[in-house]
């Protein structure tokens, strides 16, 4: 069992690695025939259920720049599946590297519960926690459209910024009930 | 007399869609041209049912011939009812050489030998498969034309489809249809569904099936349509064997289409300290039913895309295997309740 780790092999010219780990292997795939149309970097994109990924690629498989857990609300499963994962990311990846695409939370069968839990995980990460129509082309779309600027910063395309950075503007976080009780209070 | 042909009439063709009609009605040919032409198919329907019965009345028609137009529009749309499968066992020397002539005499004698009251009709369709279709009587009433069973045979294989089956007429068919073709009993073969031919399917066989192999067959061409060299797979190799699995479990190709599977399990509670519970007569039942358009492509797409775990219980490739949809699941151990 390895690590997957983010700057243990030299960066290509021009070029992004995106990792999408998805357990129902369906938004995956959109995704990534719409993020290939990007044309002010090459996108390589990378579909995996879940980690860690086969030893057997591991010569021929580029620096990845940023790992993508998609989860769909609706399934209990895919959410372990993709804590389960988190397992095999080197720490390294959590500085800015790593988020969360969240499907269906619109859904109103969705428990609570376990946005809830989505949330606390992103958050405990310190990862951007995006969310995501899989249902119509507009939405991949948009979803695609906001991985790559991610990405973009990831791969180090984007000058004058670092993904550390940016994902101290974009980590998702949740406020406790103290100070969630202050801002109620200062309102 | 009259008010039994008219309420048969019109049941027929309100359930007939209006194309359906002329078609139907010219394959029944009991009416002439002149009078085929002369009915218009786009009044209602409860004006053509009258028009036809006085067609009908012209011709001189009776229940009988209109049992017949029933007849013709069942097996032409047998997909509008719930068929149960039942196995003959046990074949006699000269059951591979019943013929239908033969096969129709020995029924209707043995059929009407059991019960006074009832009206056969049979029929050969062409695909080799003998349609029969029994309305029932009771000891004092005559043959209730509106709640017909429709057996379907194909002669010299083990299996019979049936709908609409009651159980106090289960056993006089039962009887009917071993003697008729030779065999010495009758069982439930457990498997019902709406499709008549994907039920047939599934019984004799007629589905891609894939064997076990240790060298991946070219399935999965879906994996490998997508070409773009910017994409690639991490775990082609693992959802490849995961399709070859499901294949393996489920069949291959397009897969008979089934609408449920049921499970009933039937146990006993074990604990020492509660004895009331524990000797109770009556089993625990638990009854747990899968539904969907097609079962057996829903399975196996969960099985293929790792929401059900590989490789498949037996209890689930067992409905494509064994050709069958009701399980009933008992305790282990010495007793004839064993069943799977």
């Amino acid at each position: 069992m390895s690590l997957l780790r983010p700057l243990s092999k030299l960066p290509d010219l021009n070029a992004a690695n995106v990792l999408l780990v998805e357990n129902e292997e369906h938004f995956q795939q959109k995704l990534a025939d719409v993020m290939v149309n990007e044309k002010s970097v090459i996108v390589q994109v990378r579909l995996a259920k879940s980690l860690p990924l086969p030893m057997k690629q591991e010569k021929s498989r580029p620096r990845i720049d940023l790992v993508v857990f998609i989860v769909n609300l609706m399934s209990e499963l895919s959410l372990h599946s993709a804590e389960a994962s988190l397992k095999h990311l080197a720490p390294g990846y959590f500085l800015g590297k790593v988020c969360f695409m969240v499907t269906n939370a619109r859904n109103a069968s969705v428990p609570a519960e376990r946005m809830e839990a989505v949330r606390k995980l992103a958050s405990a990460l310190n990862c951007p926690l995006l969310f995501a129509e899989d249902q119509t082309p507009d939405g991949v779309t948009n979803a695609a459209e906001r991985l790559l600027v991610i990405l973009r910063v990831a791969a180090g395309c984007v000058p004058m910024t670092t993904a550390l950075f940016l994902s101290n503007l974009t980590r998702c976080t949740i406020s406790t009930e103290a100070e969630q009780q202050n801002s109620d209070y200062d309102a | 007399m009259d008010d039994l042909k008219r309420r048969l009439l019109q049941r027929i063709i309100r359930t007939m869609p209006t194309q359906m009609l002329k078609t139907t009605l010219s394959k029944w040919a009991r009416l002439n041209i002149e009078q085929q032409e002369s009915l218009d198919f786009t009044q209602p329907k409860f004006l053509l049912t009258d028009q036809l019965l006085a067609l009908c009345g012209e011709s001189g028609l009776g229940v009988k011939h209109i049992t017949e137009l029933e007849m013709i529009y069942i097996i032409d749309n047998p997909n509008q009812r719930l068929w149960h499968a039942y196995q003959l066992l046990e074949a006699g020397d000269d059951a591979h050489s019943v013929e239908v002539t033969n096969f129709k005499e020995q029924f209707k004698v043995h059929l009407t030998e059991l019960i006074r009251h009832v009206s056969i009709k049979i029929k050969k369709h062409t695909d080799e498969a003998v349609w029969i279709r029994i309305a029932w009587g009771d000891r004092s009433s005559r043959p209730n034309h509106l709640k017909p069973t429709y057996v379907v045979h194909h002669l010299q294989t083990p299996y019979v489809f049936v709908t609409n089956l009651t159980s106090k007429t289960m056993p006089l068919l039962s009887q009917a249809l071993v003697m008729a073709t030779r065999y010495s009993s009758m069982k439930d073969a457990n498997l019902s569904g709406r499709n008549l031919s994907a039920v047939r399917d599934l019984l004799m066989k007629q589905f891609q099936q894939v064997f076990p192999s240790k060298h991946l067959q070219p399935l999965g061409k879906k994996n490998q349509i997508n070409s773009n060299p910017q994409i690639e797979r991490e775990q082609d190799e693992q959802s490849e064997t995961r399709l070859q699995i499901a294949c393996e479990a489920f069949g291959g190709g397009t897969l008979p289409e089934l609408q449920k599977a049921i499970y009933t399990l039937e146990t006993k509670l074990k604990d020492n300290t509660n004895k009331i519970m524990t000797e109770r007569e009556q089993p625990f039942r638990c009854v747990v039913t899968f539904k969907s358009t097609n079962i057996l492509e829903s399975l196996r797409h969960s099985a293929m895309t790792g929401i059900a775990s590989t490789p498949v219980t037996p209890m689930l490739s067992s409905i494509s295997q064994k050709g069958r949809n009701h399980f009933l699941i008992t305790d282990k151990g010495p007793g004839p309740q064993r069943k799977l």
